[in-house]
């Protein structure tokens, strides 16, 4: 960039955005308000959207198309605002001021503001296909509920004792609301590991930029640098990942999720044993008689048919020894059958055998 | 000087061609073809509950006399053996004569969850051995064993050592509690009990986010940036989708047997320190007196390799040999690298005790 003014920047960005678009149009999609100018929020992520409305909502690829349209959305924020600051730049921009642009990068428009310079966060909730979001929505909405005024009031009523006909019912209840406030004590102790490896792969980045600065060592490509920050996150995220501290937080996250959906599930099963419908206890106390019942089957088989081996086996000995014998008789008897019929007595009793 | 020297035409360059990717990408992703894996011939001989104990059909009759019996882990299907045409650790080992074997351990479901590794081990594993002795007439079988199917086989040698000739292990734990393992420094003081009896089986997708979460950058963003250069090639499209296919189409864990692998394994370090046991049989690797070939993969961020080089200061046998593999967990099945050198070394190395 060195050789380039901000004016020249500017120049070829607008042509960039116009080929970029050209591009798009020839698929038929109507750009987005604001794209190809320089002060457009975030042009390449909106082109994204638009790339992936070309599938419809049928496209046999869906998720695969969500999933590139999403990492290479952040891809592209990385791109722009690696961009954006080379437009004002001489190319002697510190290592500092590469690492903002980079937290610029993640920042887009749009996106959750609590994952702001988190992109591991943000990573985990991308992480999850819907098919696995169902209990992170139920916290979710508990989360809203149990936030402020109502959390206190909860916490407040835990501790209570419980009286009359339904004491059973609300001391469940009480359990499971101490369960879930538990739990998102351990997720929020999770998220702040989280948020520290985050932070801590910033560091580690500009570590690495600075690295770069000797002459030789420059990157020179987007691609590069957006290579360098995942190696940085990476490592950062390790080193926090088996700590001690996490794992001790990991392992309490779990256990306290474990207990709220152990409490749920119990009071589904007292919701529909009143109803009179089969529950969950019931049905694993009829696979645990199945898998009992399919050893003690199996044991029979495997002892049923070493019975009849062995009772075969020893048939075969039997048969084997007696043609054995049966051999041996057949020489004896022809050299007797040879001899004048002097001893008969003997060859009789053989026969008998 | 700045760390970044980014030349306006590159930046341009590498912006359009991101562009042209993404476009010949929306003409692309609709052509491809369903992806499937598990390519190779094979006959069902053998089954057992969900278990199926294949043989694979090669182009010619094997010449190796004593068969060769694929023992794969529990977690995600066993055909990574055969992932796909030119990706086939099977079909290598068909061609160089092996008589090939595969226990597929099926997709347990509710009726499963008490299936325990008394169950798997001295059951379905035992009983598909002794099936491959008694049709093919042979006192003991090559066993080949891999990651969590490689510690199954381990016990399985232990415990039954005249039934066994040869254990090969591949990516197999044997230490635990390397410092270097991410895994089992997660589950821990994970509680175990709680987590099985509130779940039953283990769910494929649960496995599948905690696997991801090994290294959440890499293999969930930039995989899929890289992604966006082949957008634009049908067939290096079509293996990415086989490979994404493999990873997610994987079996729920069967409880009680995800539970003691856990406990005993996991955080009680069993098979290395001693103590364990399958069902009413101990297990002791000094027992394994077969001759061991083990294989590890040097960048295996699922069973490093420590974890794996443990195996030949416990095991019993006088005749064990290492083989370092330059790659990952998964590049050791489909890399080019490994089509060239994992199934002649395994190849060569039971010829020279057959």
């Amino acid at each position: 960039m060195a050789s380039n003014s901000a004016q020249d920047w500017m120049n070829q960005w607008q042509a960039l955005a116009q080929r970029y678009w050209d591009g798009w149009k020839s698929h038929g999609v109507t750009p987005p308000g604001g794209f190809g100018k320089s002060d457009a929020s975030a042009p390449w992520q909106a082109a994204l959207d638009q790339w992936t409305q070309l599938f419809g909502q049928s496209a046999q690829q869906s998720d695969l198309v969500d999933r590139v349209s999403a990492n290479a959305k952040s891809y592209v924020g990385l791109m722009q605002s690696l961009l954006n600051t080379a437009m004002g730049q001489d190319g002697g921009s510190s290592a500092a001021a590469w690492t903002e642009a980079l937290r610029g990068g993640f920042n887009v428009p749009g996106m959750d503001p609590s994952l702001w310079n988190n992109p591991l966060g943000a990573g985990f909730r991308d992480l999850a296909g819907q098919g696995a979001k169902g209990f992170e929505q139920l916290m979710a909405e508990f989360g809203r509920g149990a936030a402020g005024p109502m959390r206190q009031e909860l916490l407040a009523n835990l501790g209570m004792p419980t009286f009359g006909l339904a004491r059973e019912h609300q001391e469940r209840w009480q359990q499971l609301g101490a369960a879930l406030v538990e739990y998102q004590e351990q997720t929020n102790r999770y998220n702040t590991l989280i948020l520290k490896a985050s932070q801590q792969g910033f560091d580690r980045f500009q570590s690495k930029l600075a690295e770069r600065e000797e002459p030789g060592r420059q990157l020179d490509s987007v691609r590069a640098v957006y290579d360098l920050w995942i190696d940085a996150a990476e490592e950062a995220y390790a080193e926090i990942a088996l700590s001690d501290e996490f794992r001790k937080a990991y392992g309490a996250m779990v256990n306290a999720q474990m207990r709220v959906r152990s409490l749920v599930q119990g009071e589904v099963e007292q919701q529909t044993r009143q109803l009179g419908m089969p529950t969950r206890s019931e049905l694993k106390g009829v696979e645990k008689s199945l898998q009992e019942l399919r050893r003690h089957l199996k044991a029979e088989q495997e002892s049923a048919s070493a019975d009849l081996s062995g009772e075969i086996a020893a048939l075969r000995a039997e048969v084997a020894a007696l043609k054995r014998e049966l051999a041996g008789a057949k020489p004896a008897a022809a050299a007797k059958s040879a001899e004048p019929a002097a001893k008969p007595a003997a060859t009789s009793k053989k026969t008998k055998r | 000087m700045g760390p970044i020297r980014i030349e306006p035409q590159k930046a341009l360059d590498e912006a359009l061609k991101l562009q042209q990717k993404l476009s010949a990408g929306a003409q692309t992703l609709r052509a491809l073809d369903p992806v499937t894996f598990g390519v190779t011939p094979k006959e069902a001989v053998y089954r057992d509950d969900k278990v199926t104990l294949y043989r694979f059909k090669g182009d010619r009759a094997p010449t190796a006399k004593t068969p060769l019996l694929i023992c794969y882990a529990l977690v995600n299907t066993p055909y990574m053996v055969d992932l796909q045409d030119d990706r086939s650790m099977v079909k290598n080992l068909l061609a160089l004569g092996q008589d090939v074997y595969l226990i597929d351990w099926g997709y347990p479901d509710g009726s499963d969850k008490y299936l325990t590794l008394d169950d798997y081990i001295n059951g379905y594993l035992r009983r598909s051995v002794d099936f491959l002795r008694k049709s093919l007439g042979v006192d003991a079988i090559n066993l080949l064993g891999i990651c969590q199917g490689g510690a199954f086989s381990l016990c399985f040698s232990a415990i039954y050592p005249e039934k066994v000739r040869n254990l090969i292990t591949m990516v197999t734990p044997v230490d635990f509690h390397t410092p270097d393992n991410m895994l089992s420094h997660w589950v821990r003081d994970l509680d175990v009990d709680l987590f099985v009896d509130t779940l039953g089986n283990v769910p494929a997708d649960l496995m599948n986010y905690c696997y991801l979460t090994l290294k959440p950058l890499r293999l969930n963003q930039q995989k899929y940036v890289g992604l966006v250069d082949i957008l634009d090639n049908k067939t290096e499209l079509e293996n990415f989708l086989r490979m994404e296919k493999w990873i997610f189409d994987s079996p729920d864990q069967a409880g009680e047997a995800f539970r003691q692998f856990i406990k005993d394994f996991y955080q009680g370090n069993k098979l290395l320190k001693g103590g364990l046991r399958i069902g009413d049989k101990a297990v002791d690797l000094k027992n394994v007196t077969a001759p061991v070939l083990n294989i590890f993969a040097e960048q295996d961020h699922l069973v490093p390799p420590a974890a794996s080089r443990a195996l030949k200061d416990v095991v019993g046998s006088g005749d064990y040999s290492q083989i370092a593999f330059k790659g990952g967990h998964i590049g050791i099945y489909v890399s080019s690298r490994a089509q060239r050198e994992v199934p002649p070394a395994i190849h060569d190395w039971l010829a020279k005790r057959s």
